[in-house]
């Protein structure tokens, strides 16, 4: 029996509980400000990753501009290791604000703390303070998706890169160690959001393949992402980047509501890796399709997911600044073509 | 002689490419019991062994360019082989770098004394907007490891510092690394800088980081692509090669 047609934050929510959609839903697990959208509210970045109002203004056009069914005001991954005490590069307009994981703030897992204040700090602040916002105003239609970083791309951050993957062989017992201390971040940062009225949180975690192995996922992060769904009580949509087909029956052991993967994996292949056990959401090329081509290009790789059985559709992960809004505007619209095609004949 | 190493043997297993096979299979073969060992503990990551052995070698006599070849750089293609199979990821890269590392310590002092001109001379950097750095240092690791003079530029390098460099040092190749997809476009921008600058007939290119696919060396213009830091060595060899062919043939 087709379903009634859906407000976006119902259809979003129901997508992620498993429930069935009156089409899928177009979200933004990652961010989708561009410069244009920027220019057109008049939020640039690195401001409006930093102020509040800026950054519910510009946060909003993902669903006001581009008809996606989320709102996402966490545009980049560096607020909480901002409140850490990170060092940090805010970059310009055009460019993302990064953590300089070159000058690495901590050494082992004894260093790690939670500075007092973190939920004051202006950049984890930010967030919390768009997320009340973005709720009061459009809360009632769309889903407000917020993001609250896992401890093992924390570590990235406040170990440093390769220091941390070194700690990693070297001795997993300290790893582990540190993994269960900055785990306790994501917490306290994932429920700030969900007090303030976040619908749904990205979880990003980046035990991508093109770092780590799939049985390193298994033996230091599993049990963690589990954990995470029992604690924060919001769907988490769990966002890896990169080669993670070999981690995918892993991850559809997690619990969580979704997975958000990128576009080196082949949809039908990830869809047959999870088995049915976690919605995918996913995953449109941003380097070649979404910034290089055009609405063609972006509708067949829509397309190409849908047919998949891909649940969530999305670009893969944060799209580079300068793409067109042409092709984001054709995801929505190519979902809603599939969607009248294939789903009213059924 | 054979590989007598068993551990060595057992690694070797994992080179299944048959024209690999019979290369890494001959650099093997060529080295002496010391230098196999040179090869597994670095295979294994063992750095201080590595320190320990690449010390005792030079101590008795052999060469530094014997050590480099038969025992540091045989190690390090079975490595290569292994990460590009995803039989091992960075972390396991990591700790054979770090054996590498140590080795080169006793080696490139040797080296640089002796006068040998280098192979070719590459400028290599993170694009602008990005921080990561590992594939980078790999990459350099590499290069160096295969007689070639580079110049890393770090992270979040602007097209203007590549160009810069370039000019400064004549070199002869680019290498550029990018790990993030909202980064990458800024491939594109250096090699504009290039053109800009005139002097794009001058060098040959090379991109590569986990999201850089050949399709997108090409569409940004790109000279060669390199999926691996093994691939980095072979592109760089082969991109040089062909601009001196050109440069020859102009003259």
């Amino acid at each position: 029996m087709p379903v009634k047609e859906m407000k976006p934050r119902e259809r979003v929510l129901a997508a992620l509980a498993g429930r069935p959609v009156d089409r899928p839903p177009v979200c933004n697990p990652t961010n989708v400000a561009t410069v244009e959208l920027m220019d057109l509210v008049g939020a640039n970045f690195p401001d409006a990753c930093r102020d509040v109002e800026l950054n519910a203004r510009l946060a909003a056009t993902g669903y006001t501009e581009l008809g996606f069914d989320s709102i996402a005001p966490y545009f980049s991954i560096i607020q909480e290791s901002s409140a850490l005490g990170c060092e940090m590069q805010w970059e310009g307009k055009d460019n993302w604000p990064t953590v300089r994981m070159g000058n690495p703030i901590w050494k082992r897992a004894d260093d790690v703390r939670i500075p007092a204040g973190f939920l004051e700090h202006r950049d984890t602040k930010c967030i919390t303070g768009s997320i009340r916002m973005l709720k009061e105003a459009y809360g009632k239609d769309v889903a407000i998706i917020g993001k609250t970083m896992g401890p093992w791309t924390l570590a990235y951050h406040v170990f440093g890169v390769q220091q941390f993957l070194l700690m990693s062989i070297d001795d997993p017992a300290e790893t582990m160690r540190a993994l269960h201390k900055l785990k306790e971040i994501s917490v306290l940062y994932g429920q700030a959001q969900i007090d303030a009225g976040a619908d749904a949180l990205t979880f990003p975690d980046h035990a991508t393949g093109d770092l780590v192995s799939g049985e390193y996922y298994r033996r230091f992060l599993l049990e963690i992402h589990q954990e995470m769904k029992d604690r924060l009580k919001v769907p988490l949509i769990l966002h890896i980047c990169g080669n993670t087909l070999d981690r995918m029956p892993y991850i559809a052991q997690t619990g969580m509501a979704a997975f958000h993967f990128d576009s080196r994996n082949d949809p039908a292949k990830a869809v047959a890796a999870v088995h049915g056990k976690i919605p995918l959401a996913g995953n449109i090329n941003n380097p070649t399709t979404l910034y290089a081509r055009g609405p063609e290009e972006v509708r067949a790789e829509v397309y190409k997911c849908l047919e998949a059985g891909v649940q969530i559709i999305a670009p893969e992960c944060a799209i580079p600044l300068k793409t067109k809004l042409e092709n984001l505007l054709e995801i929505p619209a190519a979902v809603k073509d599939w969607a009248a095609e294939r789903m009213t004949s059924n | 002689m054979p590989i007598m190493n068993e551990g060595l043997l057992r690694e070797y297993e994992f080179v299944t490419r048959p024209g690999e096979r019979k290369h890494i299979g001959e650099a093997l073969e060529r080295a002496d019991a010391l230098m196999q060992q040179v090869a597994y503990s670095l295979i294994t990551g063992a750095h201080l062994e590595v320190d320990r052995l690449v010390k005792e070698a030079l101590g008795n006599g052999y060469a530094a360019n014997t050590v480099l070849d038969d025992g540091l750089l045989a190690g390090m293609a079975i490595v290569g082989v292994k990460f590009r199979d995803n039989i091992i990821f960075v972390p396991e890269v990591l700790i054979s770098a770090r054996a590498m590392k140590a080795g080169m310590a006793h080696i490139e002092p040797i080296l640089s004394a002796s006068g040998i001109p280098p192979v070719g001379t590459v400028v290599m950097g993170t694009v602008k907007g990005d921080l990561h750095d590992i594939g980078k240092n790999l990459c350099i690791m590499m290069l160096r490891g295969a007689g070639f003079v580079v110049h890393d530029l770090g992270v979040d390098t602007s097209p203007a510092k590549f160009v810069a460099a370039v000019q400064q040092h004549g070199a002869q190749l680019v290498g550029m690394s990018a790990l993030l997809t909202t980064t990458m476009p800024n491939m594109g921008r250096t090699i504009s800088a290039f053109e800009e600058a005139g002097l794009r007939d001058e060098v040959r290119i090379m991109v590569g980081g986990a999201p850089v696919t050949q399709e997108f060396a090409d569409e940004m213009g790109a000279d060669g692509y390199g999926e691996n830091a093994v691939e980095c060595v072979d592109k760089a060899r082969e991109l040089l090669k062909l601009l001196k062919e050109l440069q020859a043939a102009k003259r």
